[in-house]
């Protein structure tokens, strides 16, 4: 390590502790050590703002099952899904909010999207894969077979919906993430549309299962649903 | 219909939860969005938006990254919102001077206005480091980012300060 590589790499992270080697020999970079160090002590106590007192806003009554039980939306009727289809509006994390009274909190659809509430790390917007190993620990082979070709994978981590573990995948689109649920518990009489402020997505109806895909409302989710539908085998 | 009880039990470990990161929260977003009026609205944004989806918080150990990510998401929906633009150093409003009010010390004032104007990019993963005791994974993470171009922004972002405070 010479003293560019040490100064950036200190600069970088000031409690680096590499190079020790370069460190005893260069009384320049000692002194440049003590220095970025000291630094950083007027960097934490600038930073330190006074901060408010806390005021929580007025919090609204919620239901705490939102992510669970789904047993008295089977069943319904094809009639009555497409009039949920049409009243049911969701929103999550990028702007969401219910739209239309009629949705319940039991639907499928409002547990996906509540569901993207507690997922905020999957909504980030990244080049860097998950690891094969990540995928195949996720994607267990009694819950399907899947190959790469609708994108590259950032995400993935078991979730649990409706009381089943359920793939949480993300591809990166043109406009940021989407989110992909394969849930081949889940089955739903025909494609359920979801809208929020800033997100659209869909829960296709996929063998006797079904796949939730959500993306930013500007995305281009059909090539990704045709891509994601022929990718994705179930094994169940 | 829920219990009264499981009501109690909810509130409480939001509560808990909030007060325990309520600070960093509110730093955060006043860092990211420079402006002390509007890191107040994104953070009540944040913690509404925290309470609605809180069920789904599996584990408490994660709530600091879980709340700090829904802070970054709500400063970037405001700014989306509002189509802000980019603050002129010499033309503050009173609500972004406020972050900047003077202190009893002179160092810290200048350090303070010295960080103020770094770029968004330099910035915010600085706040992380430093004032969230995050690992440069982590920062990675939570902004998209190789671990690489972490590196290379927190780099920078000293070499900035550094030359600037040198020329105080």
């Amino acid at each position: 390590m010479n003293c560019e590589e040490y100064r950036k790499a200190i600069s970088a992270e000031p409690s680096f502790d590499g190079g020790a080697g370069h460190l005893s020999e260069c009384a320049s970079c000692q002194a440049y050590r003590a220095e970025i160090q000291a630094l950083e002590q007027r960097i934490g106590r600038a930073l330190a703002l006074d901060v408010p007192e806390l005021v929580l806003p007025e919090l609204p009554d919620v239901e705490p099952d939102n992510v669970v039980s789904l047993g008295r939306r089977r069943g319904l009727s094809p009639p009555t899904w497409l009039a949920m289809a049409a009243t049911v509006a969701v929103a999550a994390v990028l702007g969401v909010r219910l739209i239309g009274g009629g949705a319940g909190n039991e639907s499928l659809a409002d547990e996906v999207l509540a569901h993207l509430d507690g997922e905020p790390r999957a909504l980030v917007v990244t080049d860097i894969a998950v690891t094969d190993e990540q995928l195949h620990e996720v994607l267990a082979p009694d819950i399907a077979q899947m190959d790469h070709s609708a994108g590259l994978i950032t995400y993935a981590r078991n979730c649990v919906i409706d009381g089943h573990d359920v793939p949480h995948l993300v591809i990166q689109g043109r406009e940021g993430p989407v989110t992909i649920l394969l849930m081949p518990e889940e089955s739903v009489d025909a494609p359920v549309p979801l809208s929020g402020t800033n997100v659209k997505g869909v829960i296709l109806p996929v063998g006797k299962g079904s796949i939730a895909i959500i993306g930013e409302r500007d995305e281009h989710l059909e090539d990704i649903q045709q891509q994601v539908v022929n990718m994705v085998t179930w094994t169940t | 219909m829920q219990s009264s009880k499981a009501v109690a039990g909810r509130r409480l470990r939001f509560d808990q939860i909030v007060t325990v990161f309520h600070q960093d929260m509110y730093r955060y977003a006043a860092w990211l969005s420079r402006d002390k009026a509007i890191a107040e609205d994104v953070v009540q944004e944040a913690l509404l938006r925290a309470w609605k989806s809180l069920d789904a918080l599996r584990d408490d150990a994660s709530a600091k990254q879980w709340l700090l990510t829904i802070v970054r998401r709500e400063n970037a929906r405001y700014f989306e919102r509002k189509r802000l633009e980019t603050v002129d150093i010499d033309n503050l409003t009173v609500s972004q001077a406020a972050l900047l009010a003077t202190v009893a010390d002179e160092d810290i004032d200048d350090m303070r206005q010295a960080i103020y104007e770094l770029d968004d990019d330099y910035r915010e993963p600085l706040v992380l480091q430093v004032l969230m005791g995050y690992s440069t994974n982590e920062i990675a993470e939570q902004m998209g980012l190789k671990r690489g171009a972490v590196l290379t922004r927190l780099h920078r972002a000293r070499a900035r300060l550094r030359e600037r405070m040198s020329t105080q």
